[in-house]
């Protein structure tokens, strides 16, 4: 700060930081006092270690689901699976998961009726049920690693733009990303029915889980971390089932996640250095036009 | 100040007289418009000047003497002196030739009070500028007859104060009364000017133009039953209506209807432009006429019409067959492009059976074709323009299936485009505001996304194969269009070339004046400046910008860019799209 140190200004008339008077100083003058309004890392947050983990249990969860979901495509393309019985057993998912919303949400909300569920349950039954013929003809001139690329693409837009602070109604972009790509995915199904069961099960992962994921953390706590565990194992057991190597590559990436990366932020953290003052800060924006002329 | 003189040509060798013409008011100017040669009684010539001056309502006057040297009438100098006492003027020429001299000299006395003042001797002594005399000859006829532009006509009272050059041609053309006396006639005083050399022919205009009236009170009396069986309401009802305004034969039938009560009006044309586009009209529809009975006179020869008729049906099958090869080629796997195969089946099929119905309804014309064209060829009696828009319409009557395909190419695409950029809109959590005409964000319900999201893939996946056949039939589209255009622009270049102003511009380039250009005739001491005043002609630019006629019609309704926006998204194209009518 050169201007700080101004030798030829006079003590005799205390400096003000005011530009409404005419103070015998140089324009740019600041004295020793301007620096103790200085404060630093006024709203930086003490994270304790196990509160993060036990925070990023909600993404390692959704990554997870992405696991899972491919691990159950994967089994439906090669045949292993009849449509029907996983029909069947979404259907039970389904009326389990909505008999322990109903029970956890109680009466909190009455912003949805019964009704209303039942229509948009229909809606949905009906438009997939129509368009699954339509859909499994979509991408048949399409080759299949463009399907694969942009359903890769589309999986991981959905994981990137989650809205893991807010997670009750789903982000429309993943949601909306995550059901393209599975839309893709299931275009390469044999049979429309496949292809209406893996879009079921799409809306199941991808849409309803997260809704019933909230709840039960709100109403019930303790259970999260144990429900976050049971998907993860889920995800990893069923990739290790189909492609071991996998499995062992899932569970080192949700170790990372969940071990050492909440690790490096509580000791990164310290690391922190933020200051706060009474000035703004500079930003040039110079007029470039009138050189032009 | 420096006094003009405007002299005409014509009585530059005129006998010695008295100088008629008029004195420019607000300029120091004064035309010259005839010469009165001796011997003349002054009240006879006062007489005749205040009549005709009740014809002009030009405000004639003596303006000074004219001397030309002749033998034996040598001492007419103090007699021309004397004559400024009869005709009071403020100010009294005196123009003189000398004999072996080109200019001739010139004086001003001014007549104010007793005060009598050689002024060009004094400008000789003196060389000052102030008391210049310039004499710009003029050609009488020419200036008389050429209208100057940009046109100011004489009852249309305007802000701007009409210039000098502007009033002297005025002044020319509106003495015209003057110029009828003839040389030869026998009367009380004999003039000297411009004087037409063909009185026959202008008698045998005259009678032309009294018998003119009679014919135009018939044609406008049938123009009027024209008129009121075209107001007829079941003409007016919506179908027939559309109908006749798309077709071009229709169209221009109405055109000619509005042209013809132009020209036929028996009320005579006053202005200037007025009479130009009368003209104009009835040259071009005179042209038109005799254009469309070369075009007759060529088609009724050597059985040319069946031989055309002959051609027309297995070309029109011929279109059809490459139209089924073409959409055998999109159906497949065209240039390798990825297309949705059940729709392209779905589409291919749809359209082949829409060439199927085409070709049975050409096959059931065709015994009939070869009599309709006759009659049709029959109409190019009527002009060059009407056999023009007939064909055009047939043109639009036989492309029909492809203007079908490109209908419901362009709708089913553009549904597409709408549908993608709003779906992609909720893809991304947004939406359209519409009362503040901007992208709001937005949160959906579960199952508004999903199905949402189910339709985006479905639209976006069956894009190409929509969008190949509405770039396609397009392509067909715009080819017919771009021929029924070029028709079009042709019969609009008929319908509004002023042929009467070009002719007009080419053989009497004098009749459309700009504007005037002086050549110095010659410049001795001792006598005024003598200039010459030439005419120039206006530009044929501007000549056919001023006196197109104008058309109702038919120019692109939209720039490039919109057009190509238009084709992008998908928008049905009417690039020779009639304006709306002037007179609603």
């Amino acid at each position: 700060m050169g201007a700080d140190s101004g030798p030829g200004a006079p003590s005799a008339v205390p400096w003000r930081k005011v530009l409404y008077e005419r103070q015998p100083f140089p324009d740019n003058y600041v004295d020793r006092r301007f620096l103790e309004e200085l404060r630093r890392n006024i709203r930086v947050r003490q994270y304790r270690y196990w509160a993060v983990v036990r925070e990023t249990g909600l993404i390692a969860q959704q990554v997870s689901c992405v696991a899972l979901f491919l691990t159950l495509w994967s089994y439906m393309e090669q045949g292993e699976l009849e449509p029907s019985a996983v029909l069947c057993v979404c259907l039970g998912c389904a009326l389990f998961g909505y008999g322990l919303y109903e029970v956890l949400g109680g009466a909190s909300d009455g912003k949805r009726t019964r009704l209303a569920d039942l229509q948009s349950a229909a809606v949905f039954l009906a438009f997939t049920f129509g368009f699954s013929p339509v859909l499994k003809t979509l991408t048949e001139s399409v080759s299949t690693d463009t399907v694969y690329a942009m359903s890769a693409v589309m999986l991981l837009a959905h994981l990137v733009s989650f809205p893991y602070a807010q997670p009750s109604p789903p982000g429309s972009l993943s949601l909306n990303a995550a059901l393209f790509g599975s839309v893709c995915l299931a275009s390469r199904l044999p049979g429309a029915l496949h292809t209406f069961t893996m879009l079921t099960c799409a809306l199941l992962v991808f849409a309803l889980w997260p809704c019933l994921l909230h709840r039960v953390r709100e109403k019930a706590d303790w259970s999260f971390p144990w429900a976050a565990l049971l998907v993860c194992l889920a995800g990893v057991r069923g990739l290790g089932s189909l492609w071991p190597e996998g499995a062992l590559l899932l569970s080192v990436a949700l170790l990372m996640l969940t071990l050492l990366c909440p690790l490096l932020l509580v000791h990164l953290q310290r690391h922190k250095d933020n200051i706060h003052g009474p000035w703004d800060e500079a930003e040039i924006r110079e007029d470039l036009s009138r050189f032009l002329n | 100040m420096v006094l003009k003189i405007f002299f005409p040509q014509c009585c530059n060798t005129a006998d010695s007289g008295l100088l008629v013409g008029r004195w420019i008011p607000g300029h120091n100017s004064a035309v010259v418009l005839a010469v009165v040669h001796y011997p003349f009684i002054p009240g006879q010539v006062k007489k005749y000047l205040s009549e005709i001056q009740s014809q002009t309502q030009v405000d004639l006057a003596v303006l000074g003497s004219w001397s030309m040297p002749k033998e034996g009438q040598e001492g007419l100098d103090s007699f021309l002196k004397d004559l400024s006492t009869i005709f009071p003027q403020k100010c009294w020429l005196q123009l003189s030739r000398e004999i072996g001299k080109r200019g001739f000299t010139c004086r001003v006395v001014q007549n104010n009070g007793t005060l009598l003042q050689d002024k060009e001797q004094k400008s000789d002594v003196d060389g000052s500028e102030e008391d210049k005399i310039i004499l710009v000859h003029y050609d009488q006829r020419k200036v008389m007859l050429s209208q100057l532009h940009p046109v100011q006509e004489a009852d249309q009272k305007s802000e701007i104060e009409p210039s000098e050059l502007r009033l002297v041609f005025q002044t020319v053309a509106q003495s015209q009364p003057l110029f009828f006396l003839d040389k030869y006639d026998d009367g009380p005083l004999k003039l000297t000017h411009w004087q037409s050399e063909g009185r026959e022919a202008s008698i045998i205009a005259e009678l032309l133009k009294q018998a003119s009236v009679p014919v135009c009170i018939c044609l406008t009396w049938l123009l009027s039953l024209w008129l009121w069986f075209c107001s007829f309401r079941i003409l007016n009802i919506p179908p027939v209506k559309f109908i006749t305004s798309k077709l071009s034969t229709c169209v221009q039938s109405g055109y000619r209807a509005v042209h013809f009560k132009t020209v036929f009006s028996p009320k005579k044309a006053d202005t200037h432009m007025d009479f130009m586009r009368k003209a104009n009209i009835f040259v071009s529809f005179l042209v038109d006429i005799a254009l469309g009975l070369l075009l007759i006179s060529w088609l009724y020869r050597e059985n040319r019409i069946s031989k055309l008729a002959n051609t027309l049906v297995p070309v029109a099958d011929h279109v059809a067959k490459e139209l089924q090869q073409l959409l055998e080629w999109l159906m497949g796997a065209p240039a390798g492009l990825k297309m949705n195969k059940a729709l392209d089946q779905v589409l291919g099929r749809f359209f082949l059976y829409h060439i199927h119905l085409w070709i049975s309804y050409i096959h059931l014309m065709s015994p009939f074709i070869e009599r309709i064209l006759w009659y049709v060829g029959l109409s190019a009696c009527l002009g060059l323009t009407f056999a023009l828009s007939i064909l055009s319409d047939i043109v639009a009557l036989l492309t029909f299936h492809i203007y079908c395909f490109y209908v419901y190419g362009a709708r089913l695409y553009c549904l597409k485009i709408y549908g993608l950029s709003s779906l992609w809109r909720l893809f991304r959590g947004k939406k359209w505001n519409v009362l503040r005409q901007r992208v709001d964000s937005c949160s959906y319900d579960l199952d508004q996304l999903f199905i949402g999201t189910l339709l985006f893939t479905i639209l976006l996946f069956l894009l190409p194969t929509t969008a190949l056949y509405y770039l396609v039939f397009t392509l067909l589209r715009l080819v017919v269009v771009l021929f029924q255009g070029v028709i079009h622009l042709s019969v609009d270049f008929i319908n509004s070339f002023p042929l009467f102003a070009i002719g007009l511009r080419i053989c009497r380039p004098y009749r459309l004046a700009e504007g005037v250009k002086f050549k110095v005739l010659c410049e001795e001491s001792g006598s005024p400046l003598h200039l010459m005043m030439e005419i120039n002609p206006l530009k044929c630019s501007s000549v056919l910008q001023r006196y197109r006629t104008p058309t109702y019609s038919c120019y692109p309704k939209d720039s490039w860019a919109a057009l190509c926006k238009k084709l992008f998204v998908g928008e049905l194209i009417y690039p020779w799209k009639q304006k709306t009518d002037k007179t609603d």
